[in-house]
């Protein structure tokens, strides 16, 4: 490497490092906000040596709301998923195997809806769920988070799926497989990291979902994003530690998912046509 | 004795592709039989019908005299090899080769020793704890052939299974589809677009061309005497060399080589247009004065040295042409002029309509 190079390389990685703090500073300064009492949050100049406390979180801990809301965004999310992955899994399979007529329309149809900006269909969504009497109930939301996971699975999963030759189906087929055994024992286990980043993505995107639940939902399925906006105030004034101690909790877990999945989300990203990181 | 497999007047078309058309099929039982044709004529739409994997617009398709037409592709007990591979990642090499025992509802320990013969057979029991993709080319395909030939029935579908692989391999899993079909006293179908392949292995041959089956016999009868053009012109190595010519009614055959007599079956009317086939084998390079014999001066454009022959590429009145001859046979050969020499009797004549033989060269 000669001395121009590596001068080259040693501004761009300062310069990437620049970037990154920047990024990262108000994820940091609310991560120690989390430890901090209110008066360290609100302090002038901000304070960066303290001593932390662990008493906002003792307090999220104490609030029965607060536990209620992390358990909605967890089970919403991990549910809805799940349910959406069985479906898409047969949907993506059918797509790729059956040669239908309109499988390119059909997942142009699919990937449309996905792309739809989330203001265009509140609306009349809103509207259907108000006039079923579906606001508020678990498993219309449930349903909701699902079927508009599909899309991106189904995406992910037929791209998985096209990767895996007939002739592994055909082989079953012909040594008397059923179309059933064709799909759970010959092809299911061959587009595991496909799931994965499926799983993955959605999840991500569930999770951090505010929209639709502060309008379809209610108490009984808030979750964490919509808390942040009806439950940060306490005594009249903006609850600071409560939405440090809280935010900290929230981002815990997609962070460490993104961190240990980090391939499969360039295939969720890449709709599943990038594959060879997993 | 009952056929193995009858195709009779069966058609399978995409869209207004007709692949198979009104084809008739006969396979005798217990005999290695090679469907042979040009890639993309319809081989394995073939398969996939008689497998069940498709179903046919019309016709009938019988296995051991019974008709299965409609019969689901895992009831009509045929051992499979698809074309590539497929063997599943998922499993070790014996519980691939198991796999159709499996699916029977075998238990492991029924299995156990079926899969250890079957890997004997093919020598590859080293191999029964890996996974397939620890295993080499040629591994997988044995890997693949066992798992194909594991099951305990009388027809054995082989679709195209040595495609891909070098000579060397392919050389010494013939002789053990020879050896298998042998053993097992079933019968073999193997389909190939490669003339080596049909002219080593095949104890009947199959011809397929735009869906149907031109030809059909022993290799010996259908080699010798092709009643096809296509036949002529794709089984053989290097393929035969094909050319027009025009009957006239004196019974003789124009060609922009030389003119010959003929002997012809049926009474062709002057004037008909007809292809004219010589297998390489049969064009002499300079040749000694030889009574009866064809001459015509050419071009040798590309000498290609096999090692024990030279495939010899030569260029005579716009038609291009080739010969194989041994190296004792010809003295030191370049590009450049040249003359080739024909016996009339290694002509065949065929109709272009239809494309069936109507005679040949007579000196």
């Amino acid at each position: 490497m000669t001395r121009a190079s590596g001068w080259r390389r040693t501004a761009y990685h300062l310069l990437l490092w620049l970037v990154v703090l920047i990024f990262f500073a108000p994820v940091a300064w609310i991560i120690l906000s989390a430890f901090k009492t209110t008066n360290q949050i609100l302090a002038i100049p901000p304070l960066v040596v303290f001593e932390p406390t662990l008493d906002n979180f003792r307090q999220i801990v104490a609030d029965p709301n607060a536990g209620r809301f992390l358990w909605n965004s967890l089970w919403l999310s991990i549910i809805a998923v799940l349910i959406a992955l069985a479906v898409s899994f047969l949907a993506a399979y059918a797509f790729s195997r059956f040669n239908l007529k309109a499988t390119n329309f059909l997942m142009f149809v699919l990937l449309s809806m996905r792309m739809v900006p989330a203001v265009a269909v509140v609306i009349p969504l809103y509207l259907m769920y108000s006039a079923l009497g579906w606001r508020n109930q678990p498993l219309a939301m449930l349903a909701f988070y699902a079927m508009f996971s599909i899309p991106f699975s189904v995406w992910i999963l037929k791209g998985f799926i096209d990767g895996v030759s007939r002739r592994f189906d055909e082989t079953a087929l012909v040594n008397g497989g059923s179309r059933w055994h064709v799909l759970f024992r010959v092809v299911l286990p061959q587009i595991g990291p496909g799931l994965v980043a499926a799983f993955i993505f959605n999840l991500i995107f569930v999770w951090n979902e505010f929209l639709f639940n502060l309008l379809l939902g209610g108490r009984d399925v808030r979750n964490i994003p919509v808390s942040f906006s009806t439950d940060l105030y306490s005594d009249g004034g903006m609850n600071w530690t409560f939405v440090a101690a809280m935010t900290t909790v929230y981002i815990i877990p997609p962070m460490i998912i993104i961190y240990l999945f980090q391939r499969y989300l360039l295939v969720g990203m890449t709709f599943g046509t990038v594959r060879g990181e997993v | 004795m009952i056929p193995a497999v009858e195709f009779h007047n069966v058609t399978r078309s995409y869209g207004r592709n007709i692949i198979i058309d009104s084809l008739n099929l006969k396979i005798e039982a217990n005999r290695f039989a090679v469907i042979f044709g040009a890639p993309a004529c319809g081989k394995s739409t073939l398969l996939r019908l008689l497998t069940g994997l498709d179903k046919p617009d019309s016709g009938e398709i019988m296995l051991r005299g019974k008709d299965v037409t409609h019969v689901a592709s895992g009831s009509r007990n045929i051992g499979y090899v698809p074309q590539s591979f497929a063997l599943y990642p998922h499993y070790s090499v014996a519980d691939n080769i198991a796999y159709p025992l499996t699916l029977l509802g075998y238990s492991k320990g029924e299995t156990k020793p079926i899969v250890e013969y079957t890997a004997e057979q093919l020598k590859i029991t080293h191999l029964l704890q890996k996974k397939p993709d620890q295993c080499s080319g040629g591994e997988k395909q044995r890997v693949a052939i066992a798992r194909g030939i594991v099951k305990n029935t009388d027809i054995f579908v082989l679709d195209d299974p040595l495609t891909g692989l070098d000579f060397k391999l392919r050389e010494q899993l013939f002789d053990d589809l020879r050896d298998m079909q042998d053993s097992l006293n079933a019968t073999f179908i193997y389909t190939t677009s490669d003339a080596t392949e049909a002219l080593i292995l095949a104890e009947e041959v199959h011809v397929l061309d735009q869906g149907k089956i031109v030809e059909a016999g022993l290799l010996e009868d259908v080699y010798s005497h092709p009643a096809h053009v296509r036949t002529m012109e794709l089984l053989g190595f290097p393929e035969a060399n094909v050319f027009h010519g025009t009957l006239r009614g004196d019974r003789q055959c124009e060609t922009p080589l030389f003119t010959f007599s003929t002997r012809l079956d049926t009474g062709t009317p002057g004037g008909t247009a007809v292809y004219v086939t010589v297998r390489p084998q049969d064009i002499k390079i300079n040749p000694p004065p030889e009574p009866g014999l064809r001459r015509c001066p050419v071009e040798i454009t590309l000498v290609e040295d096999l090692g024990g022959e030279l495939v010899i590429y030569l260029e005579a009145n716009n038609i291009s042409l080739k010969s194989v001859v041994r190296h004792d046979e010809v003295d030191a050969l370049t590009e450049g002029e040249a003359e080739i020499g024909i016996h009339p009797a290694a002509l065949a004549i065929y109709a272009t309509a239809g494309g069936h033989n109507i005679g040949r060269g007579a000196t």
